[in-house]
């Protein structure tokens, strides 16, 4: 008898000890013979004799279920009293165990509860040892049988459902069934479910009976709902689907099922969600509804607090997997495989409602656009979704806090779009502001995974674009959520910290790019309706510019940047340049000047020779955004080395590229050099000519035989290459003289010779070398470098009397003592070593000029398109409306400081409601632009007299004969206004003395005139640093400033008639028109050009007026020609050839006919 | 003696831990104030290397081999 099995060893004692019952201890003794086992089990109706059996029973059946004890003939004395226990006749009605069935029965009826806790313990562990061996599994099946009969049932009930504080007598009779239904293979698993009544009594309130206490639950006394789960999961293993099915849908049980899950051991969690994998998330038989009625909104979640699991041991085994992340694979297979029945097939970027084969006439779409479609704007609120389980779930889930839940959300939105928008709509209550935290910092992490996903296929399930584009609101969710709205991005752009900026400026790129990729989709050739998905493109930029910080933020972070953070540096730079390609229009408006950021980069790069050659190559990559941004904004000086620098931009590249070592990719620099050089004249544009190429590889090549020689020549080649860049004309000539005075020595016919401008200008200045500073070195390596350059020269294929003419003249100032040199003379047949020479020269010459041009990349791919379609020609001529009324300028201002209203453009906004048509709003605008002049005189604002003055005079214009009551004031003098404002914000703007003489001409300004055109446009003969070609030339720089100005003076039928209007020089029209004839104007400005005529075009009888009045078909007709001619840019034919189209599309077509007698309408046009 | 051409996953994650490397270099301060922050714990620093680390999906995998491998620019007058 031992006094170790006192206690017994399951739930009873853990609960005894809560509910602070005495139990009176079971005696037991061992058994020895297969007779004394029969006699202490026989039946009795004393419960101490009883209990004292059964606990005989259970010691004796421990034992044998020990496989390290030693059995003696145990098994002998267990199998004669099964035989003695059976009943004679096998049948449904006969029981097994009579005198242990008994038992348990007169305990029901006299309510002892030990002996009925102590019956299911000793069927439990016999029904565990019987289904051990084949021999006595008839034995433990006649057994089950026996406890699904009726009587049993009841008793089961029973003990089921006895008070929630007996766990002692629920968790054996658990235990008890759980054996039942997983025995021989589930053999009596259907009878039991069908027993459900009895045999599931109260299993959703067990699976609530958890364990209580401070520590863990113990794996030998499990608690009710411990046993419980076990039972319920042994059933799901062994029970047909149809049952399985059936059981899935007791609501209770289910929901009971996860309730406490948190609270649960380690084990049972992973048991939990192995088997409901298994047998619920991945069985191909289970129904649906069974899945989705087990995996619903609250299930989900209470599972996902398992991310916060806190019970598991610490160093526990080390192969296991931690909880949380076995319960996010869980959930992540639920979640996105759609066999889970949780996921529901949404339509992409089409909300549930709506119908996208909704038939609507063309004929509406063409009058109304995007308004004929009745659900476009429908879905700024609220999305309905399919998903709605999802929709429920994601809520409660934390992605700031929990890498894995972040990605969760971000699988469950790849696999349905439609709830991005949707989740942010939902919660709004967690915003984006600002702050250098942990949780800031997750939530960013989140944004920008989310903004990475990838737009759905066709925005649609679809194999094709639907035939309407979808709603606009849902698209522009899914580029910027909602919580990067203008104010929060904006405010951690400026961020004082580098970090936060960083992160907002990474979603800005990643944000830029899936908007560029949505806007092609939208351009798609294939769609039908290609006006409305237009349209739909061009709402998406708008809203994207609404919900994005402006360019000028963006730049600002650029510049505050501190210059050892390349990372950053070349995120910011990269942002720059997205904008500058996917938003042209909103990076123009900007008036970015690159210069001083490409110099300083170009200077880190030359100067800086980093430790870490990754830094080296990361600063290239922001060298090169850099570069593609110069290309695309007008007014680059790349001939004018700022203060503090030695060299001037051009110079110091080509020095990155002589530096930088063999491999580094520099194809795109090399590019943007050899474009540059070309379009200065420094080299030959000819076809054949490898152009700045030959510079180039000379200079590498002296870089690698002789590296200390190239250092000096440096300041030489920048003073030759800076001089014949400004002055092209002068070379051009002095090297026709050159090739006059070969041709007149040698004899031969030059006169078709290609010959670089350059080696003139060196030839000119080798004089002065050897007068400088350091001046004998650099003569030195001058001696080593000019043969070479001549001797590529003439591989490249210039002529050879040529340059030995010149190296003849040169060789006088080389310090060539003993005449060496002299007698070499240019060496021949010398390589290319660096560079490859290009095959095809034009291919390249074309190449980098895409790379220069807005068009990058996008056109060289594709034949030649003569004509631009409506949409593109829009896109690239069409200027917003810069004189746009905002009526909530007038409140806006009065709050701001002198230095907002003219930096941030409060008083430009007020300015231009003096074009209101609405006389209140005008006399308003009057008002407060008098009281804002007032205040800006009275502050410290540094230009504060200057724009008093600006605005007096335009008010006193204004009041004049009344203007202001009667009309809008003229588009040009509001225009001029306003632009006249960003010029004396800036004094070292090259029109700021032309402005402030205009101001101090008189009080009011000239209604049918426009300001300050002639005196820009009659600046006929450029002055400035460099001749007349060179485009830093402050002349371009008003050109250009002119321009913008002209173009948002353009507005009105009235404005037009003062750019027709006589005058003494001629229109203004007809004047811009003869601008865009100068050869040396730079594509950007040229487009300008064509931004006007445009602007012209959406006039009404504008395109009659240009027509009739100016022959723009035969201007545009020149201007194309000019265009083909060599230098021709596929892109700038097609805007001229579109241009053309879209003159004739809109003039008074009868009229014009009639005008040019039929030469007009026919296939001109 | 050219080294044997790195697979894409090997550039991958050079570029990874350089990105790192700079990205707590450059933001040294900052990362300093966030683990001094409030809600910095459990998972905390788990999130703040991983959304350091998305940056590098902004670059293409090209764009990672061409600065994992890049050579040292040599400075011509160091010779």
């Amino acid at each position: 008898m031992g006094k170790r099995f006192s206690h017994a060893p399951d739930g009873a004692g853990a609960s005894r000890k809560r509910i602070k019952i005495v139990h009176e201890a079971p005696t037991s003794e061992d058994i020895h013979a297969s007779r004394q086992l029969q006699q202490l089990l026989a039946f009795s109706q004393d419960p101490v004799r009883a209990r004292h059996g059964l606990q005989s029973f259970k010691v004796f059946l421990d034992d044998l279920l020990n496989p390290e004890s030693d059995h003696v003939d145990r098994p002998r004395i267990l199998r004669d009293y099964l035989q003695f226990a059976r009943p004679a006749d096998d049948d449904e009605a006969s029981a097994y165990l009579p005198d242990i069935m008994q038992t348990w029965s007169y305990a029901g009826q006299i309510n002892n509860d030990n002996v009925m806790s102590a019956v299911p313990i000793v069927l439990a562990l016999l029904l565990k040892l019987l289904s051990q061996s084949l021999e006595t599994v008839p034995i433990g099946l006649g057994i089950c049988r026996t406890l699904l009969q009726k009587r049993q049932q009841e008793l089961i009930a029973r003990n089921l459902s006895a008070d929630k504080g007996k766990a002692f007598i629920i968790s054996p009779t658990l235990r008890m069934l759980k054996e039942v239904v997983s025995f021989d293979g589930g053999a009596v698993a259907r009878p039991l479910f069908r027993a459900r009544a009895n045999t599931l009594k109260s299993l959703a309130r067990n699976m609530g009976i958890v364990h209580i206490g401070e520590e863990a639950e113990d794996l030998k006394r499990p608690s009710a709902r411990t046993n419980a789960i076990l039972f319920f999961l042994d059933a799901l293993k062994f029970l047909q689907p149809e049952a399985k099915k059936e059981l899935l849908c007791q609501r209770d049980i289910v929901s009971a099922l996860t309730r406490d899950v948190k609270q649960d051991p380690p084990y049972l969690v992973r048991t939990l969600l192995q088997e409901l994998r298994s047998r619920v998330l991945l069985d191909d038989k289970l129904a649906r509804e069974a899945k989705s009625n087990l995996l619903n909104a609250s299930t989900l979640t209470r599972l996902s607090a398992l991310y916060q699991y806190r019970l598991e041991a610490r160093g526990g085994v080390d192969d296991e997997a931690p909880i949380a992340d076995v319960a996010h694979d869980f959930l992540v297979t639920a979640c996105t495989n759609p066999a889970c029945a949780v996921l529901r097939q949404d339509s992409g970027f089409y909300p549930r409602e709506i119908d996208t084969n909704t038939a609507i006439s063309p004929a509406e779409l063409d009058d109304l656009g995007l308004e004929a479609i009745v659900w476009m704007n429908k879905f700024k609120n609220e999305v309905p979704v399919r998903n709605y389980t999802l929709s429920n779930f994601l809520p409660n889930l934390r992605p700031w806090s929990s890498v894995k839940q972040s990605e969760l959300i971000t699988s469950i939105f790849k696999v349905a779009p439609e709830l991005v928008a949707n989740y942010f709509l939902t919660n709004k209550s967690f915003t984006f502001e600002p702050k250098l935290s942990a949780t800031w910092i997750g939530y960013a992490a989140f944004l920008f995974n989310t903004v990475t996903l990838p737009l759905p296929n066709f925005f649609c399930r679809g194999a094709a674009f639907s035939e309407l584009p979808p709603p606009t609101s849902i698209v522009i969710d899914n580029i910027l959520p909602l919580p990067l709205n203008q104010k929060a991005l904006s405010r951690s752009l400026a961020n004082k910290s580098n970090m936060i900026p960083f992160f907002a400026t990474r979603i800005l790129v990643v944000a830029i790019e899936k908007l560029d990729h949505a806007i092609k989709m939208h351009q798609d050739p294939s769609h039908s309706n290609k006006t409305v998905w237009a349209e739909a493109a061009r709402r998406l930029v708008d809203e994207f510019c609404q919900r994005s910080p402006g360019i000028q933020e963006m730049i600002n972070s650029y510049r505050s940047i501190p210059d050892g953070d390349i990372l950053h540096r070349e995120a910011a730079s990269r942002l720059l340049r997205l904008c500058y390609e996917v938003l042209p229009q909103v990076a123009l408006m900007a008036k970015f000047d690159v210069s001083p950021f490409l110099e300083k980069a170009l200077g880190r790069l030359s100067t800086q020779a980093s430790d870490d050659p990754r830094d080296s190559a990361l600063g290239l990559k922001e060298l090169e955004n850099l570069l593609a941004i110069a290309g695309y904004s007008p007014g680059m000086r790349w001939f004018v080395a700022s203060e503090g620098m030695l060299l001037s931009p051009f110079t110091l590249l080509l020095k990155v590229c002589v530096d930088a070592p063999r491999g580094v990719s520099l194809e795109a620099i090399r590019e943007i050099l050899n474009f540059i050089a070309v379009e200065q004249q420094l080299v030959p544009a000819n076809e054949k000519h490898p152009g700045l190429l030959v510079l180039l590889d000379a200079l590498q090549s002296l870089r690698h035989s002789k590296p200390e020689a190239v250092v000096n020549i440096w300041s030489f080649l920048d003073n030759c290459l800076t001089r014949c860049a400004n002055t092209p004309v002068k070379y051009v000539e002095k090297m026709q003289e050159a090739i006059q005075e070969a041709s007149d020595l040698t004899g031969q016919d030059l006169s078709g010779t290609i010959a670089s401008p350059i080696t003139v200008a060196l030839l000119e200045q080798l004089p002065f070398a050897a007068a400088k500073e350091n001046g004998t070195v650099t003569v030195k390596a001058l001696g080593i470098f000019l043969p070479k350059f001549l001797g590529l020269s003439v591989s490249a294929g210039e002529n050879r009397a040529l340059l030995e003419l010149i190296f003849t003249k040169m060789t006088t100032h080389l310090a060539d003592n003993k005449g060496k040199l002299a007698k070499a003379g240019v060496p021949k047949g010398l390589e290319f070593e660096y560079n490859k020479r290009p095959t095809a020269a034009g291919t390249k010459a074309k190449q980098s000029k895409a790379a220069a041009s807005a068009a990058a990349g996008k056109e060289d791919s594709q034949p030649k398109q003569p004509v631009m379609d409506v949409e593109a020609l829009e896109e690239t001529l069409h200027v917003p409306d810069g004189l746009e009324a905002d009526n909530s300028a007038l409140v806006k201002w009065a709050t701001k400081t002198a230095d907002e209203l003219v930096d941030d453009g409060y008083l430009t906004s007020l300015i231009a409601l003096l074009v209101s048509e609405h006389a209140s709003i005008r006399k308003e605008a009057l008002v407060s632009i008098l009281k804002a002049a007032a205040k800006i005189k009275q502050s410290e604002y540094e230009e504060k007299d200057q724009i008093w003055l600006l605005l007096s005079e335009l008010a006193e214009t204004a009041r004049e004969n009344n203007t202001i009551n009667d009309t809008p004031l003229p588009g040009p003098i509001v225009a001029f206004a306003t632009h006249a404002l960003t010029v004396l914000r800036d004094p070292l703007s090259s029109l700021y003395g032309k402005v402030n003489s205009f101001l101090t001409r008189g009080p009011t300004w000239a209604l049918d005139r426009l300001p300050l055109v002639d005196e820009t446009l009659s600046e006929e003969t450029p002055t400035g640093s460099g001749g007349p070609s060179s485009r830093d030339n402050p002349y371009y720089a008003q050109i250009n400033w002119l321009l913008s100005y002209l173009i948002d003076a353009l507005r009105t039928p009235q404005d037009l008639e003062l750019f027709h209007r006589k005058r003494a020089r001629g229109p203004v029209l007809e004047r811009i028109l003869a601008l865009a004839a100068n050869p040396y104007m730079w594509l950007p400005l040229r487009s300008q050009v064509l931004r006007l005529v445009y602007r012209a075009t959406g006039i009404e009888g504008g395109s009659t007026t240009l027509t009739t009045r100016f022959g723009i078909v035969s201007w545009l007709e020149a201007r194309h020609a000019g265009c083909e001619d060599g230098d021709g840019d596929g892109k700038e034919a097609a805007m001229l050839g579109g241009l053309k189209r879209r003159v004739w599309e809109t003039c008074d077509q009868e009229r014009v006919r009639v005008w040019s007698r039929g030469g007009l309408g026919g296939g001109r046009v | 003696m050219a080294p044997a051409k790195k697979s894409d996953q090997e550039i991958s994650a050079e570029f990874t831990s350089y990105y790192l490397q700079r990205a707590t270099q450059e933001f040294a301060e900052d990362l300093d104030k966030v683990r001094a922050a409030d809600d910095f714990k459990n998972d905390a620093l788990q999130i703040l290397v991983s959304a350091l680390q998305q940056g590098t999906a902004l670059f293409s995998p090209e764009e990672q081999r061409r600065i994992v491998t890049a050579a040292p620019l040599e400075d011509p007058s160091k010779k």
